[in-house]
């Protein structure tokens, strides 16, 4: 019948519009090398005892740099590989998306690193090395939440884990054996932006189609 | 049942391969040939006879470029093409809501 075929019609065009709006770079190593970093990053931290609020902000800002300047070198490489501009327009969907979260997490940085040596030591390791780090986890699942509406993969659900395991962890605060504060600040870090991004990189790298030059 | 509508649907886009490109092109301002061509899983040959053909309508238009010594194709919709585009998927609406029971 007519009407079902220009149904049909109708929902493959959208099907096609959809898929050309999707950002296709290959994930798996982006992850890999940011879980890396950060895995490295939160043993170094902590074997170095960077454990002062500001001084575990400013490392953790040094590691951020470093994480962004790594992952737009792999995506330049992929987008050259495949002859493709690096700003196409999936590629400016993504950062815009992920802007937002990025620049408030940037923001609140900047204002807990002005304050928190004026505070009592308490609220220093409280804000520095527990709401902090916190906020940073739920901004990034924020980003890669938002991110996610022009991914193909399941970085939405990525996005979650990193918006409820940082609310939950909000919610428990330091437990009562952790004697250090600044350890569980790491493990936090560690865990969140080393081995779970680690572990998706892993998944993503079986999953993901292979393709020539990736 | 008025069979107008499905008249005058554009031959040029109504084949499957072409309506493809012009579905993927009226979602973003461009897209290189090799982006096309991984996400329709054609040929270099079968692309290249549609995007001439689109082209020679006035629908797509082509620009050549060089990014780090490597060839860059990267198509667009022209205006004709976004107009000829808006007024195919117009016309297969007419189609199912003249159909629709009433």
């Amino acid at each position: 019948m007519e009407s079902n075929w220009a149904a049909e019609h109708l929902q493959v065009i959208r099907t096609l519009m959809e898929r050309s709006a999707v950002y296709r770079r290959a994930l798996a190593p982006i992850m890999i090398f940011n879980g890396a970093l950060g895995t490295a990053a939160a043993a170094l931290g902590r074997a170095q005892r960077i454990d002062s609020p500001r001084a575990f902000i400013l490392f953790w800002s040094l590691v951020s740099v470093v994480a962004l300047a790594g992952s737009f070198f792999l995506v330049r490489r992929q987008a050259l590989k495949e002859s493709e501009p690096l700003w196409s327009p999936p590629t400016r969907r993504i950062t815009q998306a992920f802007l937002p979260p990025l620049v408030a997490g940037l923001i609140i940085s900047a204002v807990v690193l002005a304050n928190v040596d004026a505070a009592p030591e308490k609220i220093r390791n409280a804000m520095g090395l527990l709401w902090l780090p916190l906020s940073w986890v739920v901004l990034y699942g924020c980003a890669f939440h938002a991110a996610g509406f022009f991914m193909p993969r399941g970085m939405k659900i990525f996005g979650w884990a990193f918006i409820l395991g940082g609310c939950g962890l909000f919610a428990v605060g330091i437990p009562d054996f952790v004697h250090r504060p600044g350890d569980y600040a790491y493990g936090i870090m560690g865990f969140f932006f080393g081995l779970l991004h680690l572990a998706y990189g892993v998944y993503l790298y079986f999953t993901e189609k292979r393709r020539d030059g990736t | 049942m008025n069979p107008e509508p499905f008249l005058q649907l554009d031959r040029v886009i109504h084949e499957k391969g072409r309506l493809a490109i012009m579905s993927m092109l009226a979602a973003t301002p461009e897209l290189s040939f090799t982006e096309m061509r991984d996400a329709l899983d054609m040929t270099d040959g079968n692309l290249t006879t549609h995007i001439r053909t689109l082209q020679e309508s006035g629908y797509i238009s082509i620009t050549k470029s060089f990014q780090n010594n490597r060839p860059l194709t990267t198509c667009s919709l022209t205006a004709s093409g976004k107009k000829a585009f808006t007024n195919y998927i117009n016309l297969l609406e007419q189609i199912i809501q003249q159909n629709k029971p009433k």
